[in-house]
């Protein structure tokens, strides 16, 4: 489009410097050598098979896991509770209520993992993966809140009042129609907060008590050099599962979009 | 089958407040069962509040809401014997036109093939045969109002509510649908009650209308007596244009009223064509622009005759409008004549004699 060049350099470089760290994942996974450097080595697959022997690896992999999904699905179902209230339903303090809701996006996580720490500690409450996905339900469901009100106000309210006019009840109507159109966002909302959930490193770390979980026994892998490659692996299997996710959530989009009939504005992709 | 001349829809005293605002005034009105009933009013008059107290979809502040003898308070929206056509269509679009035909069938106990069929002959009623598979977001606006039509006569209501369904359309299309609607209603005989803010639309498809301003309806007549004979300045003023003159009463001996108007001197005005009751503000008189014709060479007046200076002249083709002043009064009067070979289409300034009859007056007191 534009005919100036260093627009392009600049397009250019920048892209370089988002994506290459990333492509050096995958070279330096399946190089034969226990130092991350170049010249390369060979090719190898040790990493990987390490990686699977691992058994603390494992085990935070899982938890991981379980604290993705459950916080997503959590974060998720208040959001459609929020979202719909906040696009249907007029009460006092309404701004104030969707304020205090929205308000951990923007406060730094380091408070909110102190302040939730004295507590539970205070309450006699034990650190565990259950605590952790209470931090990351608090964290998630702005987001979750922000996606699915965007859903929820696209839909003309006419088409619930249609379904109730011929003879749904309010349970069968948002069944039936509400929660088929709104269904991309909720996935969005799922995959979002998975991923926010998954990465989490500060809330984990102070809330997990003696539980590990994937981003902080990364972090603790970068201590021994000799463990260094087979995080590599991790990485770039993490970078594929990611990348899988990505595709089906685009997919739904886009499908949910071309069977509404709506206009693509935007996505991931 | 209820006969021609019962009541379908009773309103009592219905009032409606959000909040403060007081938004359905004491509304009194009997719709009669199968006919063609509009609710006619500009925006925010209250006429699709009203039409939802009907469908359920909004409560009564106080009064009474009864359909086919029936109080509706307590009854919810989903088990009244009404169905809407919503303004944006409201078509499921992540449906079919056929799922979307048969949605209010889901609790109906017949079987399977005999709702098919029942989908079927509902498409055909409206003309859209054979378009029972296709993906409702792909069709066009005159469509998918006609699958709105569709999925609410199919469940057979004694009322179907219209909310300004065609003001979406285009003017070839509206008035396509209009006649259409008119086709629809005579053959399924059911109660129509139709909201706009088109006068046109309303005066076209209705066999009677309520026009409504600020809460309350002003006027509740058939469309000939509401064009003719307006129950006031603002009903007059609201459907199609009129000319209003200040007028003196001279006397009132209750058999007829002596008038004396600016440029078309005295006048006796039988008692129908006397709306409103005396009051402190004067009277006006008021023509309608067809009621005043110009009187080419030759013409004779019917009845009365003016004479005046043409100020403006607007040609659209059909018709032609003059702006004309009589002599002796203060502000043109609008007229409109229809273009008919050898009719000449006069230039501004010129002088121009005015037939016109006192029959055709209305006067507001």
């Amino acid at each position: 489009m534009s005919k100036n060049p260093s627009l392009k350099i600049y397009a250019i470089a920048y892209l370089i410097f988002l994506y290459a760290p990333i492509a050096l994942l995958p070279v330096f996974a399946f190089n034969d050598s226990r130092v991350i450097a170049f010249p390369l080595a060979g090719f190898t697959t040790n990493w990987f098979a390490e990686m699977w022997a691992d058994n603390q690896l494992f085990k935070a992999f899982r938890n991981s896991l379980t604290i993705a999904t459950t916080s997503a699905v959590i974060a998720t179902a208040l959001g459609i509770f929020a979202a719909r209230a906040s696009t249907r339903y007029k009460f006092p303090g309404k701004g104030g209520v969707l304020g205090l809701i929205m308000l951990p996006m923007v406060l730094p996580e380091m408070i909110i993992s102190m302040s939730l720490l004295v507590v539970l500690i205070a309450v006699g409450v034990p650190l565990s993966i259950f605590t952790i996905i209470l931090g990351h339900v608090l964290i998630c469901t702005p987001f979750a809140v922000a996606i699915l009100t965007s859903a929820f106000q696209s839909l003309d309210r006419s088409l619930e009042e249609a379904a109730y006019d011929l003879g749904e009840s309010p349970a069968s109507t948002f069944r039936l129609i509400i929660l088929p159109l709104v269904m991309p966002g909720i996935i969005s909302s799922l995959l979002i907060c998975f991923t926010i959930s998954l990465d989490e490193f500060i809330i984990a770390y102070f809330l997990g008590g003696n539980q590990s979980v994937l981003s902080v026994y990364i972090f603790g892998q970068f201590r021994f050099p000799a463990k260094v490659p087979a995080v590599m692996a991790l990485g770039f299997v993490l970078v594929c599962i990611s990348v899988c996710l990505l595709t089906i959530a685009e997919y739904f989009r886009r499908r949910g979009i071309a069977k509404t009939g709506g206009k693509d504005t935007g996505g991931f992709l | 089958m209820t006969t021609e001349k019962s009541n379908m829809i009773e309103f009592r005293d219905v009032h409606k407040y959000y909040g403060d605002y007081h938004a359905l005034r004491g509304i009194n009105a009997t719709i009669r069962a199968g006919e063609f009933f509009s609710l006619l009013g500009p925006s925010g008059c209250g006429k699709t509040t009203l039409l939802r107290t009907i469908a359920g979809f909004e409560d009564i502040s106080s009064g009474a809401v009864m359909i086919d003898g029936k109080n509706m308070a307590n009854v919810p929206a989903n088990v009244r014997p009404t169905n809407m056509v919503f303004q944006s269509y409201a078509i499921f679009p992540h449906l079919t036109v056929e799922e979307n035909v048969g949605f209010g069938l889901r609790r109906d106990p017949r079987s399977k093939e005999e709702k098919a069929m029942a989908v079927a002959e509902a498409l055909e009623m409206v003309g859209l045969k054979g378009y029972g598979k296709r993906a409702a977001h792909a069709l066009s606006g005159g469509q998918r109002q006609r699958v709105a039509l569709a999925r609410a006569l199919i469940l057979k209501p004694k009322v179907l509510l219209l909310d300004e369904p065609l003001s979406a359309l285009d003017k070839k299309m509206r008035e396509q649908m209009q006649v259409e609607l008119i086709k629809l209603q005579r053959q399924v005989g059911i109660t129509f009650i139709l909201v706009t803010h088109d006068q046109e639309e309303a005066l076209v498809m209705s066999d009677r209308i309520a026009v409504m301003f600020e809460g309350q309806i002003a006027q509740l007549a058939d469309p000939e007596t509401l064009y003719r004979r307006p129950a006031s300045r603002k009903v007059a003023d609201f459907i199609g244009t009129m000319n209003f003159l200040p007028a003196q009463i001279l006397s009132d001996s209750g058999a007829t009223v002596e008038v004396e108007a600016a440029g078309f001197g005295r006048m006796s005005l039988s008692p129908d064509q006397v709306m409103g009751s005396p009051s402190a503000e004067g009277a006006t008189i008021g023509l309608r622009p067809e009621t005043l014709t110009i009187l080419f060479e030759g013409q004779a007046a019917t009845d009365r005759e003016v004479l005046g200076t043409v100020e403006e002249v607007v040609y659209y083709g059909d018709m032609t409008y003059y702006d004309v002043k009589l002599d002796g009064a203060s502000s043109p009067m609008r007229l409109s004549m229809r273009n008919v070979p050898g009719r000449p289409v006069l230039d501004r300034g010129a002088k121009a004699r005015l037939g016109w009859s006192p029959g055709a007056v209305v006067l507001f007191r």
